[in-house]
């Protein structure tokens, strides 16, 4: 860092302030307060810089405080607050089948670059595996939280495949879950799942005219016009589609 | 009563398969299409689990061979050949990029400042502050000739060839820190795992980091180039198109060519920018390293990248002047920084219309936005005034915490209620 200058420094900067406030925009999802997501965003910052090893030798293991541990927490946080067991339910099958889909895409590139790779080729893995996430959380979970949570446990369940393999192959080899810190896939697949989520659960309720209300249960309808949503003067009550303005 | 069998369940479960179903038949297709091209698909991955050997051939219009690597190439891909000369793809087809020359890349300048400071500095006592990275994403890839295959999880000739970089970079004054760490296998997740490494890296103060590969081109005389006499492996360096850092890593590989090319000619095989990312968003000072072809022998490579291990100090301003010679700011940081931020109003823009659902809402929101989103971040000490009062009693001063409790607005009120449609589900 010592050697960068001021246009380097502004857009290493630039970019971190960019990425913590999108960050902080996420964690505010999770049934937490802007000040505890602050908190938390400062805490895995600080936490990147911790990693506490777990075994050495042949196949080296470590999970970083920032990266790894508040992560996990945060996701099984969500999880211990989700409205239905149900719910819960859908963002642990979100989480394995991102998995899943993750390892297959590993397969099939196993020995070239994923760029070498029909289809895959378009974004780094670094995108897509956020984009990956934040779809199949989507479609199964149907919600932020439940694509945060798929994106923070599928690519842990992804180390935990790939220690698997080192211990399977006797190969020596390092797993560092969420070893990059907040910058860590892990983290960073969390933020853009849960973006993407909210792009396509926004994109969708506006085409749709609202949110869907029909067949719910009373008590998710009573959150969806509860004391959250002071009637605007010009709203009507019972209109779909503008309970949400 | 089985909520599993309800009708939009079983919808969703159908779109999941037909997804994956269109995207195994578009991928099989695509695979025995291009089989008898030699580009790579799901079909020839069955019979092979290694990319060397097949390569794409970058042509120019009139169908003359500008340059091979081992990877797939894309529409707008661009690469500055050995002799400066700037092109970009315009067409793909099969393994045969077509490129169109978009400019001469003027590396002289840097080049004669790289030398100038170069050569007051024999040999090079750098004050040790800085500290450089070194490190493989594919630690498997290995060189046939004397390791007797292509790839060696965990143990391939690739870290042979870090080590002599390395020493010959500590040799030169430098503080270099050669990470051996592992991260088999060599699959798109290779870059995940090396992502930590260079994380790792950075933390420990690293000016710049270097990701040391070698390409997968079959002919060995084409990555090999005689400096004084001495047969070795030219290097390619790599940019990555896909983040914010790609200016600022060009300009790098511009000056790492410029200084290389003045001090030994014919060393660097060119610089390519290309889709993928390389974890170069990591840092506006990451490089990775061709090291020749599989086919190249290990002691050539070693030879390779000792010689390009000169030109590193001068050219990150970590040689004997550190002050002085400086890597200097470049328009390219500069609009790395106007990038992020575009892409920010844009991107946040957009999704403020569709989620507002117009303009005017958009705008609506967006006041809504600075000043209810952060009350409970920023609101902690206008609450407390009001609380105090309150506590005070209702006993001496309570019509004025009547009027406190009047002019706190609704929105300072009850925070977390206001931002409850910020967080949905």
């Amino acid at each position: 860092m010592a050697g960068y200058t001021t246009g380097v420094l502004l857009l290493v900067i630039v970019f971190g302030l960019v990425y913590f406030g999108l960050a902080h925009r996420v964690l505010d999802r999770l049934y937490l307060s802007d000040r505890a997501a602050l908190v938390l965003i400062i805490a895995m910052i600080a936490g990147s810089f911790i990693n506490i090893p777990i075994t050495s030798g042949r196949v080296v293991t470590s999970v970083n405080a920032g990266g790894g541990l508040i992560p996990l927490g945060l996701a099984i946080y969500v999880l211990y607050r989700a409205g239905s067991s149900r719910e819960a339910g859908r963002a642990l099958l979100g989480a394995v089948l991102t998995a899943a889909v993750l390892f297959g895409i590993s397969l099939v590139t196993r020995g070239r670059e994923a760029w070498n790779v029909t289809g895959l080729s378009l974004l780094d893995p670094l995108y897509y595996y956020p984009l990956i996430a934040g779809v199949v959380a989507y479609l199964i979970g149907r919600s932020r939280r439940a694509a945060f949570v798929a994106a923070i446990l599928g690519v842990l369940l992804l180390d935990i495949v790939d220690l698997f393999y080192y211990l399977r192959r006797g190969i020596r080899g390092t797993v560092a879950f969420g070893g990059a810190g907040i910058i860590d896939v892990t983290f960073m697949a969390a933020v853009v799942a849960v973006l993407l989520a909210e792009f396509i659960g926004e994109a969708r309720e506006r085409l749709q005219g609202g949110p869907e209300a029909a067949g719910r249960p009373r008590s998710l309808l009573a959150g969806l016009r509860g004391a959250s949503l002071k009637p605007l003067p010009g709203n009507k009550k019972g209109i779909k589609g503008e309970q949400n303005e | 009563m089985n909520k599993w069998y309800r009708p939009d369940k079983l919808w969703r479960a159908l779109v999941i398969l037909a997804l994956a179903l269109t995207l195994t038949v578009i991928s099989f297709y695509q695979g025995r299409q291009q089989a008898t091209t030699r580009v790579f698909g799901l079909a020839d991955l069955i019979a092979s689990t290694h990319t060397e050997g097949q390569y794409a051939v970058l042509v120019d219009e009139e169908g003359q061979v500008l340059d091979m690597m081992a990877r797939r190439v894309y529409i707008n891909d661009e690469f500055i050949a050995a002799d400066n000369r700037r092109y970009r793809v315009i067409r793909v087809e099969g393994n045969r990029a077509i490129c169109r020359q978009i400019g001469i890349e003027q590396l002289s300048l840097e080049a004669e400042e790289s030398i100038a400071a170069n050569d007051t500095a024999v040999p090079v006592q750098a004050g040790g502050s800085q500290v450089i990275g070194v490190y493989h994403s594919h630690d498997d890839e290995a060189y046939l000739p004397t390791e007797g295959t292509e790839s060696i999880p965990g143990h391939g000739g690739i870290l042979q060839v870090g080590s002599a970089f390395a020493n010959r970079l500590r040799s030169l004054g430098l503080n270099v820190i050669h990470d051996q760490t592992s991260h088999a296998p060599h699959d798109d997740s290779a870059y995940r795992r090396s992502r930590r490494t260079a994380a790792g890296l950075l933390q420990k103060g690293a000016a710049a980091i270097f990701d040391l590969h070698r390409d997968g081109v079959p002919d060995p005389s084409f990555y090999r180039s005689t400096v004084n006499g001495q047969d070795m492996t030219m290097i390619r360096l790599v940019v990555g198109r896909e983040n914010q850092n790609m200016g600022a890593n060009l300009d790098l590989a511009k000056r790492l060519k410029g200084a290389a090319d003045a001090r030994y000619p014919k060393l660097i095989r060119g610089i390519f920018i290309g889709a993928g990312s390389y974890n170069q968003d990591l840092s506006p000072r990451a490089m990775l390293l061709e090291v020749g072809t599989y086919t190249n022998t290990l002691a050539e490579a070693k030879r390779g990248v000792t010689l390009f291990a000169d030109v590193v100090p001068p050219v990150l301003g970590v040689a004997a002047r550190p002050a002085a010679a400086r890597t200097a700011s470049t328009a390219a940081d500069w609009k790395g920084v106007f990038w992020v931020i575009l892409a920010l109003i844009l991107g946040g823009g957009a999704f403020l219309v569709i989620s507002a659902g117009g303009w005017d809402k958009a705008i609506a929101r967006l006041k809504q936005f600075t000043s209810i989103e952060w009350v409970n971040l920023l609101g902690w000490q206008r609450l407390r005034k009001p609380l105090v009062v309150r506590i005070k009693g209702p006993g001496s001063k309570e019509p004025e915490a009547a009027v406190d409790q009047e002019k706190r607005s609704v929105n300072e009120a009850v925070p977390n209620d206001q931002r409850a449609g910020w967080q949905k589900d």
